[in-house]
């Protein structure tokens, strides 16, 4: 009897192998950039097969290293490819005109539930699908303003949390506030980014 | 083991995360600090250029704002360091690590010029598939040793597994890449010099860094 | 000659994408033969599958404001962390209380789940991963609103 975890890293360090082989092989600067997505995938496996609630607190970080490299990586290939002017209409069906302020409530209301980075994750769906039924009027100022500000709302709860350990409870709500607004601040400007000369 | 860290001359805790000063670390530490602040009060240099075989010659400028934002980026890359100097957390390493990266593609990338952006771009590649390496060898050691506190697999007896600390040491590596990409593209050329030297040296401590942790646990 | 050709390959900043992939390729083949790896069975914060629990399997133990056992690396450090993990909001606790299907949904209401992971214990690792985010996202809005 083989044991399962060295069985797990059996597949993880092959399919490792294998994603780092395409990477060799491929030339083209977008294909490479739509093939770490590949490794990240592998990266999360690895952590996956640790097994414990530990794990599960140390996938969120690693998706999130994932995701925000990936928006800065493609900011950075459209700037230096030159693609400055937005694509000049998307897709237009009916559901686009009747959905998104109730698509996007529901969502966004479900996400202040859950709070946390699941619900930033939701809530920031809500968003990018009203953003992208609506057209572009996302006024980046003040996102980034209410992200930075909620950043600090964590800084607070993590030093409540270390100094002042019996106000636990304020804390958790703190955090748990924050990390909302600030995921789902980034969420909604995934695939918003799409240039133009006066942005 | 060969320890090569030294005592420890203080302890701060975070919960989980313990953050220790050996001299060592404490050297290195302070090094970060000193080059985080030589950043905060350092100015871009201003580069003239002299058109070969004649008289003429013109100043490159450099814009308030991309100065802005160069002099941000290099600041959080000094602070990143500072702390995986003194992080006494292997998966709390790793995330510092790759803030490093992140903030040495930032401060490469705010360079409007294709050349930079180019190799910008590649060396964002590697530090963005380096996270595998990096976070694979967190995630195999917790689950061989059952820790990922720095002193506990020093002090415990448990083995490290070798892979473990080869895919560490790929990680940094990956993460600390920027060097041969800012020599190759001529970056220490490019205005805004003093943001640029942060690549460099971000790099060179956490290698330093890496060496320690490799060898303590 | 062989250096100048090892130099020139290595020169070019294209191939070094390439030569990284390669040297994970070779630690990835060498992480095989190292198998098998003995897994650890005394971890921290273990996972304790209950099938019958109404919060399966996010099941920690504990009743909200009480506390509850958790092995974290350094407990002392952290004196409120069972009080952590019990807490459930007033909605999930009413799932679990009514369904058996609160671990079907994305529970994760502040507290219990694995908040006193993320937020309390190892909350570090939470600041500094906002941080790459916030870096990262930084670097994305600068070349977007940089005008041409």
């Amino acid at each position: 009897m083989i044991p399962e975890y060295s069985l797990g890293l059996f597949a993880a360090f092959a399919t490792a192998a294998v994603a780092f082989y395409a990477l060799v092989r491929e030339t083209d600067d977008l294909h490479r950039l739509l093939l770490t997505d590949l490794v990240e995938i592998v990266t999360l496996a690895f952590i996956a097969l640790v097994g414990t609630d530990l794990a599960e607190a140390l996938i969120l970080p690693g998706l999130v290293v994932g995701i925000s490299e990936l928006i800065a990586l493609s900011e950075i290939y459209r700037v230096k490819e030159g693609h400055i002017h937005p694509p000049r209409k998307g897709l237009r069906i009916e559901v686009m005109d009747s959905a998104p302020l109730i698509m996007a409530a529901i969502l966004v209301g479900y996400g202040i539930v859950l709070s946390g980075f699941p619900g930033g994750a939701i809530a920031g769906v809500g968003v990018i699908f009203y953003f992208i039924c609506r057209g572009q009027h996302e006024r980046f100022e003040l996102i980034e303003t209410a992200s930075g500000y909620s950043w600090v709302l964590w800084i607070v709860a993590f030093f409540t949390f270390m100094l002042f350990p019996q106000y636990w409870f304020c804390a958790v709500m703190l955090a748990g506030g924050a990390i909302l607004v600030k995921v789902m601040a980034k969420m909604s400007l995934i695939g918003a980014m799409r240039g133009g000369p006066n942005a | 083991m060969l320890s090569i860290g030294g005592q420890d001359l203080f302890v701060l805790e975070f919960g989980d995360i313990l953050h220790y000063f050996s001299p060592y670390t404490l050297t290195l530490f302070l090094l970060a600090v000193l080059f985080t602040g030589l950043a905060i009060i350092s100015r871009p240099e201003e580069q003239i250029e002299i058109a070969f075989g004649g008289d003429a010659y013109y100043a490159k400028e450099t814009t308030l704002p991309e100065m802005r934002f160069r002099r941000f980026m290099a600041i959080a890359c000094g602070l990143a360091s500072i702390g995986a100097m003194v992080s006494g957390d292997l998966f709390n390493y790793t995330l510092f690590t790759s803030m490093v990266g992140i903030t040495n593609v930032g401060i490469v990338a705010a360079v409007k010029n294709r050349h930079v952006l180019n190799a910008a771009y590649a060396y964002g590649i590697v530090a963005m598939i380096a996270t595998l390496p990096l976070f694979g060898s967190a995630a195999l050691i917790v689950a061989t040793t059952g820790t990922l506190s720095i002193p506990a697999l020093a002090a415990g007896g448990q083995a490290v597994p070798l892979v473990g600390k080869a895919l560490l040491v790929l990680g940094v590596v990956g993460e600390g890449m920027a060097p041969f990409y800012a020599a190759k593209a001529e970056m220490f050329r490019a205005p805004g010099a003093p943001y640029v030297i942060m690549c460099s040296l971000s790099s060179l401590l956490i290698f330093l860094r890496v060496v320690e942790i490799v060898t303590t646990i | 000659m062989i250096v100048s050709r090892i130099s020139r390959f290595i020169s070019d900043y294209q191939n070094l994408v390439a030569l990284f992939a390669g040297a994970c390729i070779l630690i990835s083949l060498f992480g095989i033969l190292s198998l098998p790896l003995a897994y650890e069975e005394n971890q921290i914060y273990p996972k304790a599958i209950d099938r019958t629990s109404a919060l399966d399997p996010y099941d920690r133990g504990g009743t909200p404001f009480n506390t509850t056992t958790v092995v974290a690396q350094y407990p002392e450090n952290s004196p409120y962390l069972g009080y952590v993990t019990a807490y459930l909001t007033p909605l999930s606790k009413y799932l679990a209380d009514h369904t058996l299907h609160a671990g079907t949904t994305i529970v994760s209401h502040p507290g219990g789940i694995i908040d006193e992971i993320l937020y309390n214990t190892r909350g570090l690792d939470t600041v500094v991963e906002t941080s790459i985010l916030l870096s990262a996202f930084a670097i994305a809005s600068y070349l977007f609103r940089r005008t041409e």
